[in-house]
């Protein structure tokens, strides 16, 4: 990445929050209303523990070594948990010439999206964020189109119906899961445009406006088999139907495909400029030893949620401890 | 060639005869006026016979007795016009260059100077409608290829002395003259800075065409769509100068080089502002929407015909069943081959003299299409699908190249992979498209990143009289 590369507001949120939407759309168990105020409550927290990455962002202190591999490991670890997602998806997103369920099959998705994931590293990540702005317009309009499939014929008794079986902190342990984003925003805050907490604000109210929208959404059209679908948001999108005579899966697959490219590529784009600053003599095959990394990583998720307190853990460490590290050590590096 | 002229008139003509190895093209009349011994150069047919005789050999034998050779020089530029355009020459390498540009040459006995008088009256096509770039309600007039009528076309149009026209030559034996034209008021300084650093890298043999020069005006780096532009109309270039872009005139090439170009201008014409805006912006939503089904409409359909069927409703699914069940090859490969069917046609229709061009029309559309479909080959919807990517791909001819290999590229990846392949290629593609970035421009602005002022002429078209207070200019854009 060319070091005066710099992000604007928009671009910051549209490349964090196509992650943030996809990993939504590969949500695996129930999504009540317990999730939904899970989840919001979830964001707030988010955003409050992120107060010392944007004062540290402010002052345009540089990372120090330390909170680097602590970054660089967390943007690994998110972009493993992308992988193993892509992977969970794929039974139901419909992947033509893979051997279903095998592990040929999963290193050849891994493989498409990776491959797109390196071009996007040599291209950088300026055209990475305006490529993001582009995809993000589209899966709006996606969504937008879903939502008002949702509210034509709205089953709004699902959202009591529903039951939940995690409870309000269950759930607040799952949107840290679903928050693959935040890695990324940790070191990419330090590197856009104009106000760091403007950028932050918008990035944050728009995720939680995606979030309340999908989630919604999800609850409205397939509430009623919530009980018997292992993707709900993915099902929510493959029964909309807004134009009688056409569902809109098509536009879903393409969007959720786009997504899942971009979300991957956000993580090994930050990872492999982080691992360049970490050891500027290791030149080449940075990007692809960071996918490999990352797919080497995506077997340690698992979909049973066992994992969601650690990777809870993992959010608030680089949330608190990196920014703290940073401001202790910056103005000496600064 | 650097040689300088030695003010001997009988070694000079010698070294004219010896650099020029006798050819046959190169005439030297020697005559005395002013009582001085002098010779008259030209290239045979570089010329106007009629302007060297009224206005140049008339006049000039008809100098009264002078003192010196430096008197006669000195009558002759102060007392004689001969030509609007008069350089000096000095050297050799000048003088063939401006005999080969057809400017006559007169060297004095005495005298280590020549003068040189520009009296071009080589034969050039006439201004003409342009081949591409059909317009219907403005001008009708396109680009030539004598550089200097091109860069009179644009100074009729832009009365100002802020447009500049830079001469200079490029290739090492063509010596091409390129005019670099720009609006010194509007223009980005940085910007001109780096594409004069540009061209001087240029060591070319010859220019010939903008293919030359393009190359070394954009990036190294492997662009799908190219970030300069290219147009044979003289009323488009202008509208670019205005907004501050920078303009390649070549000599013998009837297009000019824009710099640098959105990917939102290939979707405008200078129609759009003739027609009432509201007509403007449909036209425009049409122009994107074509692009989008050139490039993608093979691949979706063969993609959800071959891999997601239940996306069809059941209507669509029989009829495209019925059709293709007896089609004897799989829909990825009828469809390729009908492409490159398609690509073999159109070059051999621009390739073929214009006598046979009228066959190639019958075999291809009755014979090839006709007798494909009813001999069971290709399936019809499969031939419909192909025929309206391609009719679509002319809605905007400039992107024709790159939209011809994305659309085999799109049908590869949804003929492998379904919805899914086309989704990943669409990524790498637009990371592709966001990347190409020269000069500073982003080529995908004023989309990405946006810019809502830009939005104006791009997702509508608004009013000329919205328009007229904009002020424009490219720098907007710059990131």
């Amino acid at each position: 990445m060319n070091k005066q590369e710099k992000v604007s507001a928009g671009q910051l949120a549209a490349l964090l929050l196509i992650t943030d939407v996809f990993s939504l759309f590969c949500l695996r168990g129930e999504v009540s209303l317990a999730t939904l105020l899970g989840f919001s409550a979830g964001i707030a927290v988010q955003a409050a523990l992120s107060l010392p990455v944007i004062t540290a962002a402010k002052k345009e202190l540089p990372f120090g070594k330390a909170a680097k591999v602590l970054i660089l490991i967390y943007l690994v670890l998110c972009g493993g948990e992308i992988f193993a997602m892509l992977w969970d998806t794929s039974e139901v997103i419909y992947v033509p010439s893979e051997s279903s369920g095998g592990l040929a099959g999963r290193f050849m998705i891994a493989g498409l999206v990776a491959l797109v994931c390196l071009y996007a590293s040599s291209a950088g990540l300026g055209a990475l964020s305006k490529a993001a702005v582009i995809a993000a317009a589209v899966g709006a309009l996606c969504v937008a189109a879903v939502t008002v499939s949702a509210f034509i014929s709205p089953e709004w008794e699902n959202m009591k119906n529903i039951e939940n079986h995690r409870g309000f902190f269950g759930e607040l342990l799952r949107a840290s899961a679903v928050s693959g984003g935040l890695g990324s925003f940790v070191y990419l805050l330090g590197k856009s445009k104009g106000s760091k907490i403007k950028n932050a604000t918008v990035y944050f109210t728009g995720k939680l406006i995606t979030t309340v929208v999908v989630l919604c959404v999800t609850m409205l059209v397939a509430g009623g088999i919530m009980e018997v679908t292992d993707f709900p948001a993915v099902t929510a999108a493959q029964l909309s139907q807004p134009f009688s005579v056409q569902r809109i899966d098509s536009l879903f697959l393409v969007v959720f495909a786009v997504f899942a490219v971009f979300a991957a590529a956000v993580q090994s784009v930050s990872a492999a400029e982080i691992l360049r600053e970490l050891l500027p003599k290791f030149k080449y095959l940075r990007s692809t030893a960071v996918l490999a990394l990352m797919t080497g990583a995506a077997f340690i998720f698992t979909a049973d949620g066992r994992l969601y307190p650690y990777e809870a853990a993992a959010e608030a460490v680089i949330l608190l401890a990196v920014p703290i590290m940073t401001l202790c050590g910056g103005e000496e590096r600064k | 060639m650097e040689q300088h002229i030695t003010g001997s008139l009988e070694r000079d003509l010698s070294i004219i005869r010896n650099i020029s190895s006798g050819s046959s093209d190169i005439l030297i009349n020697c005559f005395v006026t002013g009582d001085i011994s002098c010779a008259l150069i030209c290239c045979e047919g570089m010329v106007s016979t009629s302007v060297m005789t009224n206005l140049v050999l008339e006049p000039i034998t008809s100098i009264p007795a002078q003192e010196s050779p430096q008197a006669l020089s000195d009558y002759i530029n102060t007392h004689l016009l001969l030509s609007t355009d008069r350089p000096t020459v000095t050297d050799f390498g000048k003088l063939f260059s401006l005999l080969y540009s057809g400017f006559a040459v007169l060297i004095i006995e005495g005298i280590d100077t020549a003068l040189a008088f520009g009296i071009q009256g080589y034969a050039s096509r006439g201004i003409s409608e342009p081949s591409g770039e059909a317009n219907i309600m403005g001008s009708h007039e396109g680009f030539v290829e004598t550089v200097r009528t091109n860069m009179s076309m644009i100074r009729r149009r832009i009365k100002t002395p802020e447009l500049v026209m830079e001469l200079m030559k490029k290739g090492s034996q063509s010596n091409t003259d390129i005019c670099l034209c720009y609006m010194r008021d509007r223009v980005p300084k940085e910007l001109m800075q780096r594409i004069r650093k540009s061209l001087d890298g240029i060591r070319l043999e010859t220019v010939l065409t903008t293919g030359y020069i393009r190359p070394f005006v954009e990036s190294r780096r492997f662009e799908l769509f190219s970030s300069t532009g290219t147009t044979e109309r003289p009323d488009v270039l202008c509208s670019k100068l205005i907004e501050g872009r920078v303009a390649l005139l070549v000599d013998g090439v009837p297009f000019a080089v824009v710099i640098p170009k959105l990917f939102c201008e290939s979707f405008q014409t200078l129609d759009d502002y003739s027609f009432k805006p509201y007509y403007a912006t449909f036209i425009r939503w049409i122009k994107y929407a074509a692009f989008i089904i050139s490039v993608l409409l093979p691949a979706v359909y063969a993609a959800i015909v071959m891999y997601h069927p239940e996306l069809l409703n059941s209507t669509l699914l029989m009829l495209l069943v019925e059709s293709e069940e007896k089609a004897p090859f799989s829909i990825v490969t009828e469809t390729a081959g009908v492409l490159l069917m398609y690509e073999v046609i159109r070059e051999a229709g621009i390739r073929l003299p214009k006598t046979v061009g009228g066959a190639v029309s019958i075999v291809s559309g009755l014979i090839i299409g006709d007798a494909a479909v009813s001999s069971g080959l290709i399936s019809t919807p499969l031939l419909t699908v192909t025929a309206l990517a391609v009719i679509s791909g002319f809605v905007v001819p400039e992107l024709d190249p790159a939209v011809t290999v994305l659309r085999l590229a799109f049908l590869a990846a949804g003929g492998i992979f379904g919805l899914f392949g086309i989704s990943i290629l669409a990524c790498a593609v637009l990371i592709n498209i966001c990347s190409t970035e020269d000069y500073g421009f982003p080529y995908t602005a004023p989309l990405s990143p946006f810019r809502s002022r830009g939005m104006s002429d791009t997702a509508v078209r608004t009013g000329m009289r919205n328009m007229q207070d904009r002020n424009f200019t490219v720098e907007e854009y710059r990131e």
